[in-house]
Protein backbone atom coordinates (compact mmCIF):
# COMPACT_ATOMS: atom_id res chain seq x y z
CA UNK A 1 0.00 0.00 0.00
CA UNK A 2 2.16 2.96 -1.27
CA UNK A 3 -0.45 5.44 0.27
CA UNK A 4 0.15 4.21 3.79
CA UNK A 5 3.92 4.70 3.25
CA UNK A 6 3.23 7.80 2.07
CA UNK A 7 1.54 9.00 5.55
CA UNK A 8 4.91 7.30 7.14
CA UNK A 9 7.19 9.40 4.80
CA UNK A 10 5.22 12.50 5.69
CA UNK A 11 5.03 11.61 9.44
CA UNK A 12 8.82 11.05 9.59
CA UNK A 13 9.33 14.66 8.13
CA UNK A 14 7.19 15.63 10.88
CA UNK A 15 9.47 14.40 13.54
CA UNK A 16 12.74 15.45 11.97
CA UNK A 17 11.10 19.11 11.93
CA UNK A 18 10.39 19.20 15.13
CA UNK A 19 13.51 18.29 16.51
CA UNK A 20 15.14 21.46 14.27
CA UNK A 21 12.51 22.95 16.15
CA UNK A 22 13.62 21.61 19.98
CA UNK A 23 17.07 22.25 18.82
CA UNK A 24 16.68 25.81 17.85
CA UNK A 25 14.47 26.33 20.93
CA UNK A 26 17.51 25.19 22.98
CA UNK A 27 19.89 27.85 21.36
CA UNK A 28 18.41 30.49 21.58
CA UNK A 29 17.22 29.95 25.43
CA UNK A 30 20.88 29.17 25.80
CA UNK A 31 21.98 32.13 24.09
CA UNK A 32 23.88 33.41 26.86
CA UNK A 33 24.36 30.84 29.24
CA UNK A 34 28.08 30.77 30.14
CA UNK A 35 28.25 27.50 32.48
CA UNK A 36 27.30 24.65 30.19
CA UNK A 37 29.69 22.64 30.70
CA UNK A 38 32.96 21.37 33.43
CA UNK A 39 36.11 21.10 31.48
CA UNK A 40 39.19 20.69 33.46
CA UNK A 41 37.36 22.73 36.38
CA UNK A 42 36.48 25.51 34.14
CA UNK A 43 33.03 26.33 33.12
CA UNK A 44 32.97 26.80 28.96
CA UNK A 45 30.10 28.12 27.46
CA UNK A 46 27.50 26.30 25.68
CA UNK A 47 27.66 25.30 22.30
CA UNK A 48 25.81 25.74 19.47
CA UNK A 49 23.78 22.45 17.83
CA UNK A 50 23.43 21.28 14.73
CA UNK A 51 20.95 18.71 13.44
CA UNK A 52 22.49 16.56 10.76
CA UNK A 53 19.13 15.00 8.28
CA UNK A 54 19.78 12.10 6.05
CA UNK A 55 17.44 9.76 3.96
CA UNK A 56 16.03 6.89 5.74
CA UNK A 57 17.34 3.85 4.47
CA UNK A 58 18.16 -0.11 5.34
CA UNK A 59 15.20 -2.01 5.93
CA UNK A 60 14.10 -4.96 4.64
CA UNK A 61 11.03 -3.62 2.61
CA UNK A 62 12.93 -0.61 1.06
CA UNK A 63 15.68 -2.84 -0.75
CA UNK A 64 12.89 -5.34 -1.65
CA UNK A 65 11.19 -2.55 -3.34
CA UNK A 66 14.59 -1.31 -4.99
CA UNK A 67 15.23 -4.85 -6.24
CA UNK A 68 11.49 -4.81 -7.76
CA UNK A 69 12.42 -1.24 -9.44
CA UNK A 70 9.58 0.24 -7.67
CA UNK A 71 12.08 3.01 -5.31
CA UNK A 72 15.37 3.76 -5.77
CA UNK A 73 16.59 2.21 -2.40
CA UNK A 74 15.57 3.62 1.00
CA UNK A 75 12.09 3.42 2.60
CA UNK A 76 11.75 7.11 1.69
CA UNK A 77 11.20 9.42 4.57
CA UNK A 78 13.98 11.12 6.48
CA UNK A 79 15.75 10.67 9.90
CA UNK A 80 17.88 12.51 12.18
CA UNK A 81 21.47 11.25 12.20
CA UNK A 82 22.39 13.13 14.88
CA UNK A 83 23.56 16.47 16.91
CA UNK A 84 26.61 17.42 16.71
CA UNK A 85 28.13 20.76 18.29
CA UNK A 86 29.22 23.98 16.44
CA UNK A 87 33.04 24.02 16.69
CA UNK A 88 32.96 27.97 15.59
CA UNK A 89 34.84 29.73 18.58
CA UNK A 90 32.70 31.35 21.31
CA UNK A 91 32.18 34.88 21.69
CA UNK A 92 34.53 37.44 23.47
CA UNK A 93 32.66 40.36 25.49
CA UNK A 94 34.64 42.62 27.45
CA UNK A 95 32.96 42.65 30.62
CA UNK A 96 35.17 42.47 33.67
CA UNK A 97 31.80 42.38 36.41
CA UNK A 98 30.60 39.26 35.17
CA UNK A 99 31.67 36.21 37.36
CA UNK A 100 32.99 34.04 34.81
CA UNK A 101 34.77 36.91 33.26
CA UNK A 102 38.76 36.13 32.86
CA UNK A 103 41.42 37.61 34.39
CA UNK A 104 41.38 40.44 31.38
CA UNK A 105 38.44 40.85 31.71
CA UNK A 106 36.56 39.23 29.42
CA UNK A 107 33.68 36.85 29.23
CA UNK A 108 33.50 33.86 26.94
CA UNK A 109 29.98 34.09 25.08
CA UNK A 110 28.11 30.96 23.42
CA UNK A 111 28.71 30.77 19.68
CA UNK A 112 24.62 31.22 19.06
CA UNK A 113 23.86 33.97 16.48
CA UNK A 114 20.07 34.64 17.23
CA UNK A 115 19.48 36.08 14.25
CA UNK A 116 20.55 32.46 12.67
CA UNK A 117 18.97 30.63 15.26
CA UNK A 118 15.30 33.05 13.32
CA UNK A 119 15.97 32.55 9.98
CA UNK A 120 16.59 28.23 10.82
CA UNK A 121 13.51 28.19 12.84
CA UNK A 122 11.31 29.80 9.81
CA UNK A 123 13.01 27.25 7.58
CA UNK A 124 11.79 24.60 9.98
CA UNK A 125 8.13 25.82 10.48
CA UNK A 126 7.96 25.97 6.99
CA UNK A 127 8.89 22.96 5.50
CA UNK A 128 6.77 21.51 8.95
CA UNK A 129 3.67 23.50 7.17
CA UNK A 130 4.55 22.10 4.01
CA UNK A 131 4.69 18.22 5.40
CA UNK A 132 1.74 18.96 6.83
CA UNK A 133 0.17 19.67 3.80
CA UNK A 134 1.17 16.72 2.29
CA UNK A 135 -0.16 14.46 4.92
CA UNK A 136 -3.49 16.25 4.53
CA UNK A 137 -3.23 14.36 0.64
CA UNK A 138 -2.65 11.56 1.20
CA UNK A 139 -5.33 11.28 3.75
CA UNK A 140 -7.41 12.61 1.35
CA UNK A 141 -6.59 10.31 -1.28
CA UNK A 142 -7.11 7.14 0.95
CA UNK A 143 -10.43 8.37 2.11
CA UNK A 144 -11.19 9.11 -1.57
CA UNK A 145 -10.21 5.24 -2.33
CA UNK A 146 -12.74 4.53 0.42
CA UNK A 147 -15.06 5.17 -2.06
CA UNK A 148 -14.57 2.80 -4.97
CA UNK A 149 -17.71 1.24 -5.80
CA UNK A 150 -20.11 2.88 -3.36
CA UNK B 1 -11.52 -9.71 -16.37
CA UNK B 2 -12.61 -10.36 -19.64
CA UNK B 3 -15.98 -10.06 -17.99
CA UNK B 4 -15.99 -5.98 -17.22
CA UNK B 5 -13.45 -5.35 -19.88
CA UNK B 6 -9.95 -4.04 -19.64
CA UNK B 7 -11.08 -0.48 -18.64
CA UNK B 8 -11.09 -1.32 -14.88
CA UNK B 9 -7.30 -2.87 -15.08
CA UNK B 10 -6.02 0.39 -16.69
CA UNK B 11 -8.00 2.50 -14.28
CA UNK B 12 -6.67 0.37 -11.35
CA UNK B 13 -2.79 0.74 -13.27
CA UNK B 14 -2.92 4.13 -13.24
CA UNK B 15 -4.40 4.33 -9.36
CA UNK B 16 -0.96 2.17 -8.71
CA UNK B 17 1.08 4.91 -10.76
CA UNK B 18 -0.97 7.72 -8.64
CA UNK B 19 -0.14 5.81 -5.17
CA UNK B 20 3.45 5.66 -5.82
CA UNK B 21 4.14 9.10 -7.20
CA UNK B 22 2.36 10.52 -4.38
CA UNK B 23 4.99 8.53 -1.96
CA UNK B 24 7.89 9.77 -4.33
CA UNK B 25 6.40 13.29 -3.82
CA UNK B 26 6.03 12.67 -0.18
CA UNK B 27 9.85 11.66 -0.30
CA UNK B 28 11.20 14.86 -1.82
CA UNK B 29 8.95 16.77 0.53
CA UNK B 30 10.19 15.06 3.25
CA UNK B 31 13.86 15.52 2.91
CA UNK B 32 13.81 19.36 1.15
CA UNK B 33 16.06 20.04 3.94
CA UNK B 34 18.67 16.89 3.08
CA UNK B 35 22.19 17.49 2.11
CA UNK B 36 23.01 15.66 -1.04
CA UNK B 37 19.12 14.47 -1.83
CA UNK B 38 18.15 14.24 -5.38
CA UNK B 39 14.65 14.37 -6.34
CA UNK B 40 12.77 11.49 -7.44
CA UNK B 41 9.86 11.21 -9.72
CA UNK B 42 7.75 8.06 -10.85
CA UNK B 43 6.45 7.29 -14.66
CA UNK B 44 5.61 4.44 -16.95
CA UNK B 45 8.03 2.51 -18.55
CA UNK B 46 8.60 3.87 -22.24
CA UNK B 47 7.51 1.28 -25.67
CA UNK B 48 11.11 0.95 -25.88
CA UNK B 49 12.28 -0.49 -22.55
CA UNK B 50 8.58 -2.75 -22.82
CA UNK B 51 10.16 -4.18 -26.10
CA UNK B 52 13.48 -4.71 -24.93
CA UNK B 53 11.29 -6.79 -21.57
CA UNK B 54 12.61 -10.55 -21.30
CA UNK B 55 9.47 -12.83 -22.30
CA UNK B 56 9.54 -16.44 -20.31
CA UNK B 57 9.00 -19.18 -23.01
CA UNK B 58 6.08 -20.89 -22.50
CA UNK B 59 5.24 -24.68 -24.23
CA UNK B 60 2.24 -24.68 -22.45
CA UNK B 61 -0.63 -22.14 -22.17
CA UNK B 62 -0.74 -23.20 -18.11
CA UNK B 63 2.70 -22.29 -17.58
CA UNK B 64 2.57 -18.79 -16.36
CA UNK B 65 4.28 -15.88 -18.18
CA UNK B 66 6.65 -13.33 -16.39
CA UNK B 67 4.56 -11.03 -14.14
CA UNK B 68 6.13 -8.06 -15.59
CA UNK B 69 2.70 -6.90 -17.02
CA UNK B 70 1.73 -5.61 -14.06
CA UNK B 71 4.77 -4.90 -12.21
CA UNK B 72 7.24 -3.70 -15.18
CA UNK B 73 5.17 -0.72 -16.09
CA UNK B 74 6.34 1.63 -13.17
CA UNK B 75 9.41 2.76 -12.62
CA UNK B 76 10.82 5.21 -10.08
CA UNK B 77 13.79 7.54 -11.54
CA UNK B 78 16.20 10.08 -9.98
CA UNK B 79 17.38 12.90 -11.27
CA UNK B 80 20.76 13.60 -10.65
CA UNK B 81 21.69 16.68 -13.18
CA UNK B 82 20.05 19.26 -11.10
CA UNK B 83 21.14 21.27 -8.26
CA UNK B 84 18.51 23.62 -6.70
CA UNK B 85 20.46 24.39 -3.83
CA UNK B 86 24.18 24.70 -2.77
CA UNK B 87 24.08 21.61 -0.93
CA UNK B 88 23.25 19.38 -3.58
CA UNK B 89 19.21 18.81 -2.87
CA UNK B 90 17.45 18.95 -6.06
CA UNK B 91 14.11 19.33 -4.49
CA UNK B 92 12.45 22.49 -6.11
CA UNK B 93 9.61 22.34 -3.33
CA UNK B 94 7.01 24.81 -5.44
CA UNK B 95 7.24 22.25 -8.56
CA UNK B 96 6.64 19.43 -5.92
CA UNK B 97 3.60 20.90 -4.22
CA UNK B 98 2.44 21.75 -7.69
CA UNK B 99 2.85 17.97 -8.83
CA UNK B 100 1.24 16.99 -5.40
CA UNK B 101 -2.10 18.90 -6.47
CA UNK B 102 -1.97 17.21 -9.81
CA UNK B 103 -1.44 13.92 -8.54
CA UNK B 104 -3.94 14.21 -6.06
CA UNK B 105 -6.52 15.47 -8.57
CA UNK B 106 -5.57 12.60 -11.00
CA UNK B 107 -5.85 10.05 -8.36
CA UNK B 108 -9.56 11.45 -7.50
CA UNK B 109 -10.13 11.44 -11.45
CA UNK B 110 -9.50 7.89 -11.93
CA UNK B 111 -11.38 7.08 -8.59
CA UNK B 112 -14.35 8.92 -9.71
CA UNK B 113 -14.11 7.01 -13.15
CA UNK B 114 -13.81 3.49 -11.89
CA UNK B 115 -17.12 4.78 -9.88
CA UNK B 116 -18.97 5.73 -13.11
CA UNK B 117 -17.68 2.05 -14.47
CA UNK B 118 -19.02 0.15 -11.93
CA UNK B 119 -22.69 2.24 -12.10
CA UNK B 120 -22.68 1.89 -15.69
CA UNK B 121 -22.50 -2.09 -15.34
CA UNK B 122 -24.77 -1.79 -11.85
CA UNK B 123 -27.40 -0.41 -14.60
CA UNK B 124 -26.56 -3.18 -16.73
CA UNK B 125 -27.17 -5.65 -14.31
CA UNK B 126 -30.16 -4.27 -13.36
CA UNK B 127 -31.78 -4.36 -16.79
CA UNK B 128 -31.61 -0.74 -17.21
CA UNK B 129 -34.05 -0.59 -14.49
Amino acid sequence: MSLFQSLNISASALTAQRLRMDVIASNIANADTTRARLVNGQWEPYRRKMVIIEPRSGSFSGYLQAALGRADGGDGGVRVREIVDDPAPFKLVYDPDHPDASADGYVRLPNVDPLKEMVDLIGATRSYEANVTVLNASKGMLMKALEIGK
Amino acid sequence: MALFSATIGWLEQGLRYAALRQQAIADNIANADTPGYKAKDVRFQTELERAFRLEAKRTNPKHFSFPNEQNGKIIVTTDTTVSYNHNGNSVDIDQEMSKLAENQIYYNALIERLNGKFTTLKTVIKGGK
